[in-house]
């Protein structure tokens, strides 16, 4: 066995000869985020080896300096003496959340559905007669008797669990000279089995009928949003958010995928996700002083990676070809079975999906942005490390997801991060000096470049001919920011004495331009095979509908000039914000809705991109600036030629 | 009953840019003639459907230095002329050739590694001994196609040589030498249509006119990428008559070099005997690769064998004859 000892911190861990580091950094009950789930790329697990014996598999990641500095990647090391490991403070996780500017508003249905009629989750009060020598019928026929000579209800399902509970509750609700009074809590059938039999979901001393609690919940890759909705009134009551805590374990579907096939990795995942959902409903309890055991509909919506964790279903053959999800559209689950400290026998519902990269987070966008009932052709997207896309109307729908690759995510670019306090989130360039000016979230120093910011710097490095429009920098421009460095030709955003760190320059490199092309020019490809395959002109799309946590920080403006998004009239844009938990809270709310998210799922057509060939010609067709058919970027081409002839 | 058939004629939107290589003394050069390619509002050879103005030409591909890697039916064929470029040149015009192609081989860094005034010396040697209108190739390597190639521009000013090749990820030097000196460049791309008009994008951004580009969408021998080149072409082609601005440039193929470099033509021990003969075997090659091309939209096709020339020629006068 050897013994590490973890700076600064001093913990210490067992572990034998060739154990992995980040295995033992685990070991140490240290929290440490492997961001690519393990697998050596994203070289954001650095750690430095001060003393002792070890090997790096993999060092690719690593500047000759940080090797001889002892640098290692701590998933790519393995243990082979005793050491002494320094681990350094990885990027805290402080962003703004997304739900922070949303949380400000308050949710409503825009769709306008009787939601009032037919609950799913019904409330009655009961005052029933204890029994006694001569009436001594059983507890359960006994709520059955006065529940339907109550209320009308002519018969009930209970699960073990609450025959179990019956007894005791009925008598704790003893009130002196009423007998007893209870609130029973009942399903009214499910989203599979709309007539279902009433089903026994809590039983109450007192009267609770008073409100219906129950959350809707978006499971996103980056972010977890749970809102809090009361049946009874139809409003919304609060929300909270936070990171899935799954990051640790990789930042996109596909790292999460290869971490669930380690051994214990997808329960491992499943409980990091449902600690993250617990953790927010217990924010959601003190701050509203309610019972979570109260809560007894759970809505979720997701993409289908997500749902496959939250389920601990395998999700290892959604990666490989052909593409398949062990289901699209799960059957209701109790809660209990899955760890969620609301009500045990509340019915967790998880919006259907449509296929392995369109999830059930596409159908609550498609739900809750209306466009499933839009006369005007609309194009929606929800723009992340996947893009997906859904184009038409009321009449039918098509979508695709591309993989635009952790770009945005502020992965894979060097001076790359998330939107956190320190992010340049908006750039500007000088035409005449070339010269930058940022905005940064936080109004602090910067450290790195997010994704809104990575959009605004490439466009204006584009319109002022910093970059030509294959993404390659003009070095013969009179500036020393355009140089030549470490990881060949850059551009300095910000010089390393204005940073936070005060270490090293902010810098955009060639390479960094390339992945960023190859992100918009999936994205965009993705909308030009989509809408050629229904024979449709991408100008005449009426409404672009942009959703997710990202997409509404993105810039149209920007967008446009590097091609990210077609050219069209701003107001043809629309900002819709997190619409997967939009969607989740009206399928919550409204059973019509569920059947239409069912309805949606089911219509709506998935063109698997891999298999269709026009995909590779028109994302080659994106991999310029704007785009290689210039004439469907009128106005940047304008705004060059103006550029041009001053 | 005779009936009567009428053929169906597609009437396109474009034209293929016209392109002048070399300038007379007129013109501000020194070539006793010029040739003009491009041209063309229809398919190859489609005389009956649209204009085909200027018939595709061929150039013969010379080197500035003995050119040792060949197969021994080129070097037999050429003889001691492979020794002289400037000689060597002469005796590709006595061919037929419409253009000279002159690849400065000795610039290459793992060879002689000749300087810039080499490269001038050869190219000025080989202005002087025939009056057709060149085609400048660098060694291939970026840093160094910049440097003769900046050179030869300066030295040659207002010839109009065409400068190659421009890549997606060379270009700008080449082209600032070419807007400087009254040149052409030829844009090489990697078998794609839409990175072959990007390049044209590229260029034309650095003010050079469309008139000035020539493109070369990479060149894949027979029985080696010869039908894709083919359809990568005829996709350039049919882009550029419905009206496509960037993919308006006449089409150059370096068809020698692809053609004997592969095994058919460059080998003959060990060969199945069906092969048949050696000599007639890879000469066959260069021509079929060279008139296939010309089918799918080739303007110039560069040739290595001396006897290609009157062949392909040969063919294409029979094409465009009613």
């Amino acid at each position: 066995m050897n013994k590490i000892l973890f700076r600064p911190e001093g913990q210490i861990a067992k572990v034998p000869d060739g154990t992995l580091l980040s295995e033992a950094i685990t070991r140490a009950g240290i929290l440490f985020n492997l961001p690519c789930g393990g697998q050596g790329r994203c070289g954001r697990c650095k750690v430095i080896v001060e003393l002792g014996d070890f090997k790096r598999r993999e060092t690719s990641r690593l500047s000759s300096i940080e090797l001889e500095q002892g640098y290692a990647l701590a998933c790519q090391t393995t243990i082979h003496s005793d050491l002494q490991v320094f681990i350094p403070p990885q990027e805290a996780i402080v962003r703004k959340l997304p739900s922070e500017k949303a949380a400000a508003e308050i949710p409503t249905l825009s769709i306008v559905c009787d939601w009032q009629s037919n609950p799913t989750i019904r409330k009655f009060f009961l005052t029933i007669e204890p029994p006694s020598l001569s009436d001594n019928t059983t507890d359960f026929e006994r709520l059955k008797r006065e529940l339907a000579r109550q209320h009308g209800i002519k018969d009930l399902a209970a699960n073990l669990p609450m025959l179990r509970k019956l007894a005791g509750t009925l008598r704790e609700s003893e009130t002196k000279g009423q007998g007893w009074q209870v609130t029973a809590v009942l399903e009214m059938g499910t989203w599979v089995e709309e007539d279902a039999l009433p089903r026994l979901v809590d039983l109450r001393p007192g009267d609770t009928t008073e409100r219906r609690l129950a959350v809707a919940v978006d499971i996103g890759t980056t972010s977890n949003v749970v809102y809090l909705v009361d049946q009874a009134s139809g409003q919304f009551v609060d929300s909270a958010a936070a990171y899935n805590a799954q990051i640790s374990c990789g930042e996109d579907v596909i790292s999460r995928i290869l971490y669930a096939r380690k051994e214990g990795g997808l329960q491992h995942l499943q409980r990091l996700v449902v600690q993250t959902i617990n953790k927010l409903l217990q924010e959601l309890a003190e701050r509203n002083q309610i019972d979570l055991s109260e809560i007894y509909h759970m809505t979720v919506a997701g993409n289908t990676t997500m749902m496959h964790l939250f389920l601990a279903l395998d999700p290892s053959f959604i990666r490989l070809e052909p593409y398949i999800p062990t289901v699209n559209h799960p059957l209701p689950v109790r809660a209990s079975e899955l760890g969620l400290h609301i009500c045990p026998e509340a019915t967790v519902d998880c919006l259907p999906g449509t296929g392995a990269y369109v999830g059930g987070d596409i159908t609550a966008g498609v739900l809750s942005s209306e466009m499933f009932q839009a006369q005007e052709l609309t194009l929606f997207i929800d723009v992340g490390t996947n893009g997906e896309i859904v184009l038409g109307n009321a009449d039918w729908l098509i979508a695709c997801a591309c993989s635009a690759g952790p770009a945005f995510e502020g992965a894979g670019v060097r001076s790359g991060m998330r939107a956190t306090v320190g992010a340049i989130e908006e750039a500007w360039i000088n035409a005449d000096t070339y010269e930058s000016t940022c905005r940064v979230i936080g109004d602090v120093a910067p450290r790195g470049i997010c994704g809104s910011g990575m959009i605004s710097l490439l466009a204006e490095m584009f319109i002022t001919g910093v970059v030509d429009k294959s993404g390659h920098l003009n070095r013969s421009l009179d500036t020393p920011r355009v140089r030549v460095g470490d990881h060949g030709p850059e551009y300095v955003v910000v010089w390393a004495k204005e940073t936070q760190t005060r270490k090293e320059d902010i810098v955009l490199t060639e390479v960094d331009i390339s992945n960023l092309i190859r992100a918009k020019g999936a994205i965009y490809a993705g909308f030009s095979v989509l809408t050629k395959s229904v024979g449709i002109d991408l100008a005449d799309v009426e409404q672009v509908l942009i959703g997710g946590a990202f997409g509404q920080y993105i810039d149209i403006e920007k967008a446009i000039q590097i091609g990210l998004m077609p050219d069209m009239p701003w107001e043809r844009f629309k900002y819709l914000g997190n619409t997967s938990v939009l969607g989740a809270f009206t399928a919550l709310l409204c059973p019509d809705m569920r059947r239409e998210a069912v309805e949606i799922a089911k219509k709506m057509t998935y063109l698997e991109l891999s298999a269709d060939n026009r995909f590779m010609e028109e994302f080659t067709s994106a991999l310029f600036l704007p785009h290689t058919d210039t004439m469907s970027f009128p106005s940047v081409m304008r705004l060059l030629d103006k550029k041009a002839t001053p | 009953m005779p009936i009567a058939v009428e053929i169906p004629k597609e009437k396109w939107t474009g034209r293929i840019r016209e392109i002048t290589l070399g300038a007379t003394a007129d013109e501000g050069g020194t070539r006793k003639k010029t040739v003009t390619v491009g041209g063309e509002s229809t398919l190859p050879f489609l005389t009956f459907e649209g204009e085909i103005p200027n018939p595709p030409v061929v150039a013969l591909e010379i080197q500035d230095r003995y050119p040792d890697d060949w197969s021994t039916v080129l070097k037999d064929a050429w003889g001691d002329v492979l020794n002289d470029p400037a000689a060597w040149a002469t005796r590709a015009e006595e061919y037929g050739a419409d253009i000279i192609a002159l690849k400065l081989q000795s610039a290459h860094t793992e060879g002689d590694n000749t300087d810039a005034a080499h490269a001038v010396d050869t190219v000025k040697s080989v202005l002087a001994a025939t009056g057709l209108p060149l085609i400048v190739y660098g060694p291939g390597q970026p840093e160094k196609d910049n440097e003769v190639l900046v050179a030869v521009a300066e030295a040659t000013t207002g010839e109009r040589i065409a400068l190659g090749n421009c890549e997606d990820k060379n270009y700008r030097t080449i082209v600032a030498a070419a807007l400087a000196n009254n040149h052409l460049v030829i844009a090489k791309s990697p078998i794609d249509v839409n990175l072959a008009k990007q390049l044209n994008i590229l260029i034309s951004d650095m003010r050079l006119e469309l008139d000035r580009i020539l493109m070369d969408p990479t060149t894949g021998a027979l029985g080696y990428g010869l039908e894709y080149v083919y359809s990568v072409m005829e996709r350039l082609r049919i882009a550029g008559l419905t009206g496509d601005k960037m993919t308006q440039q006449p089409m150059i193929c370096t068809v020698g070099e692809e053609a004997w470099r592969t095994k058919e033509s460059k080998v003959n021990e060990g060969v199945p005997t069906a092969w048949g003969d050696w000599e007639r075997r890879s000469k066959n090659w260069e021509a079929l690769t060279a008139t296939t091309l010309l089918q799918s939209g080739a303007d110039i096709v560069v040739l290595r064998h001396p006897e290609s020339v009157a062949r392909v020629k040969e063919t294409v006068a029979s094409l465009l004859a009613q």
